[in-house]
């Protein structure tokens, strides 16, 4: 039983915190510059969301299995929760399986710099938002 | 024999006399290779008289490969170099990747045992059979670069194989304590100052050339294994990270957890980070890519700043140690410059880990009043100044004024600052701290306490297996995944790493970084199928314990003790911010676990019993004269 008590939960949570990082214009310049477009599957309880890079503006789109994707990412909803409060250690848990990834890898790492600010952002997105029973790292 | 050339050379300079022994196949069953093997002929060659200075002829310098070398697979080209340092006191040993391991091998030989000191600058001309000491008058006071290129210009002949040269530079000469040794150019035997041991010996250069080849015991098996691991690779994203970006990848990833030591290790975050991290690496400076003997994944970069200040000719690109050494240590956000500094440390031969760090001790010095510009010649040696790290880095080359305080290793130049100047040191048994930050890790703090040759992240593979890019699922004290800063524990974790980690980096010669998706079971198989023999997990591992408790007993011989397992005041003191904010190891608690699990006496000292159990009586003798 993951932290999360059901994927409506979960996905208002991370969808919203996604949404928050869209709206931050450090971090949305670097993301739309990309162009990608990500999907993250997410299990117990589990999500499917997208967050295109494509257009004018991020885009996140919840429950999207169909829409064409470069990067994949697969990973428990505990894992993806504690990620953001960067305290996953990201090396790890790629080589032990708990994270997995398929698609341009040097593109992928070439996020990493990107999302550096929003470590930060998610404690205190989780207190502003009503979520702050989640608030545990 | 199965992978191994099956002779040893040994070369005295003083005599100039050279001969060549053969590699009995019970010594190389029981010690594999690598360190297993320079540190059981090292222990012989001076256990009649263990004391001595680093820098005099009595101090042997041992090179050595081990059986995979000289094989076309991901990270096995590495080979190991071991000498007493002179920077430390200590024993000492490194581990190199390239391409000299494979050719001295195809040469017919597994290693070169150096004695003795020469008369006039010499280098050693090995082709196959012929093996001469040869005046090297014409390349002393020259780069390694320049010796390199002219060695190999002077001495190859195309139609007989490529050649390979392992030289030492300017620095070396100088007998700057933290000098390297440099095979084509840009695979550095780089810490604990082996450079100057060869420049006290005169000798200058090896150059090899080998037309044989390396026999494997089951080629068929070999290629199965390497096939069914193919896929492991071509999904690895560690692999896929090091290929495209090189190890200064870990720039993005060890910000997160505070791992990156910053001005002086005072902070782990500062504004100007991204300048130095691998995107602006490659938008800089960036020009190409280079690998090992035989390996695919080609983590080595090369490098080139065509115009201003800091221009340099392409040529090999700065690791992940240097970036961090020359630039967040130093404040110094210029990527270009540190492309620079990695360049002249290259040519003079230098270990940008160690020069990084005293020049960024020295930096602290300065700010903080200790030490003035009459002190430094002139040299206005303030954070963020990369022209004067430039001007300083030269200086230490040549020991030149304040540079030639520094070349003697930042401790030394601590005594002769005086004041509070030691409040500021990074040093473990007076090896400069590599750049991981034990309040991130506090794992990282016992291993660089405890380790023989000081506050080094290669001694065995604790810093890959803690952060994440080796993973070995098969061995149980390594399966599960340590908590960052959390002390409790982790000494078993340790020991695990320790012992099986000198088997798999020291007497192997894996690399860490080209074999991370491999699992212990694969390790201990492709040496299996290399040599013939018919190692175990269980067996490596008793190797590799006993190897190790021979490499701290030579450090204890060379004086190491139990006060030298200590962090100093730098690292063991709290971040205000940043991930690791708070965060120290408790080094009392892991140390007390550590030496009872390790037997220990009080003073550091391994027990005479656990001596004798792991067959060291020699060693349990020494140490234990008179009672």
């Amino acid at each position: 039983m993951g932290l999360f008590k059901d994927s409506e939960t979960f996905e208002k949570v991370l969808g919203g915190f996604f949404g928050l990082v869209g709206e931050t214009p450090e971090v949305a310049e670097k993301l739309l510059a990309s162009k990608l477009v990500i999907r993250f599957t997410y299990t117990d309880p589990d999500v499917v969301l997208v967050v295109d890079c494509s257009g004018d503006e991020i885009r996140v789109i919840p429950g999207d299995t169909e829409m064409k994707a470069e990067v994949n990412m697969w990973m428990s909803s505990d894992i993806a929760h504690k990620f953001w409060f960067g305290k996953v250690n990201l090396t790890a848990a790629l080589t032990r399986g708990q994270m997995k990834a398929k698609g341009p890898i040097p593109q992928i790492l070439k996020l990493l710099p990107a999302i550096k600010p929003t470590y930060a952002m998610y404690p205190r997105y989780l207190e502003e938002y009503g979520f702050g029973e989640y608030n545990i790292y | 024999m199965h992978g191994y050339a099956g002779k040893i050379l040994s070369v005295d300079l003083t005599s100039n006399t050279i001969e060549t022994s053969p590699l009995d196949s019970d010594f190389a069953r029981r010690n594999i290779g690598g360190i297993g093997f320079a540190a059981n002929v090292y222990f012989d060659l001076i256990k009649d008289n263990p004391r001595f200075d680093a820098l005099d002829p009595d101090n042997p310098f041992v090179i050595m490969t081990g059986p995979l070398a000289g094989i076309k697979l991901n990270g096995v080209a590495r080979w190991v170099c071991a000498t007493k340092s002179p920077l430390t006191g200590f024993w000492a040993d490194a581990n190199i990747g390239g391409h000299f391991g494979a050719h001295l091998k195809f040469a017919g030989y597994d290693g070169i045992v150096i004695t003795g000191s020469a008369p006039k600058p010499t280098y050693l001309f090995i082709e196959n059979d012929r093996v001469e000491l040869r005046s090297a008058e014409k390349y002393w006071g020259k780069d390694v670069y320049v010796t390199t290129d002219e060695m190999i210009a002077d001495l190859s002949d195309k139609s007989n194989g490529s050649a390979q040269v392992f030289a030492i530079g300017p620095a070396g000469e100088n007998l700057v304590r933290f000098a390297s040794i440099a095979n084509d150019k840009s695979h550095f035997a780089g810490r604990a100052g082996m450079g100057a041991v060869l420049g006290s010996k005169k000798l200058k250069a090896v150059f090899v050339r080998g037309t044989g080849g390396i026999d494997i015991a089951h080629p068929d098996r070999l290629e199965t294994l390497n096939d069914k691991l193919k896929d492991a690779y071509d999904e690895s994203i560690f692999i896929e990270a090091v290929r495209n970006f090189g190890t200064v990848t870990y720039m993005d990833v060890g910000i997160i957890s505070g791992d990156i030591p910053m001005k002086n290790w005072q902070q782990t975050e500062w504004e100007d980070f991204d300048a130095i991290g691998p995107l602006a690496y490659e938008e800089k400076i960036l020009t190409g890519r280079k690998t090992c003997y035989g390996c695919g994944i080609a983590c080595k970069r090369e490098a080139e700043v065509k115009e201003g200040p800091f221009r340099f000719p392409n040529g090999p690109g700065p690791e992940y140690e240097t970036v961090a050494a020359f630039g967040s240590m130093c404040l110094n956000s210029d990527m270009e410059s540190i492309g620079k500094l990695n360049d002249i440390c290259n040519r003079y031969g230098m270990d940008t880990v160690s020069c990084g760090s005293t020049v960024a001790f020295a930096i602290e010095c300065f700010e903080r009043g200790l030490i003035s510009e009459e002190d430094t010649g002139g040299i206005s040696l303030t954070w963020r100044n990369a022209e004067a790290i430039v001007t300083l880095t030269e200086k230490i080359g040549k020991r030149e004024g304040f540079g030639a305080i520094l070349a003697e290793g930042s401790e030394q130049a601590a005594n002769r600052i005086g004041g509070k100047a030691s409040d500021f040191l990074t040093t473990v048994k007076g090896l400069e701290a590599a750049m991981h930050d034990p309040r991130s890790y506090h794992s990282f703090g016992l291993a660089y306490a405890v380790s023989p040759r000081g506050a080094c992240h290669t001694e065995s593979p604790i810093f890959p297996i803690q952060s994440g890019g080796l993973y070995f699922p098969d061995i149980p004290e390594l399966a599960d995944e340590q908590i960052a800063m959390d002390s409790m524990g982790k000494a078993p974790f340790i020991i695990a790493c320790q012992d099986f980690g000198t088997f798999l980096t020291g007497c192997a010669v894996f690399c860490n970084l080209g074999i991370s998706p491999l699992n212990a079971s694969q390790a201990v198989e492709i040496v299996n199928h290399v040599t013939g023999f018919d190692y175990t997990i269980d067996e490596v591992t008793d190797i590799g314990k006993r190897i190790w408790y021979l490499q701290r007993g030579l450090s204890n011989l060379f004086g190491a003790r139990d006060v030298d397992d200590r962090l100093p005041k730098r690292l063991m003191t709290p971040l205000e911010e940043g991930p690791s904010a708070g965060s120290v190891p408790d080094m009392d608690l892991m140390l007390k676990e550590y030496y009872a699990l390790r037997n220990f006496t009080g003073e550091g000292i391994p027990e005479k019993g656990v001596l004798i159990k792991l067959d060291l009586p020699e060693l349990a003798e020494l140490l234990y004269k008179g009672g």
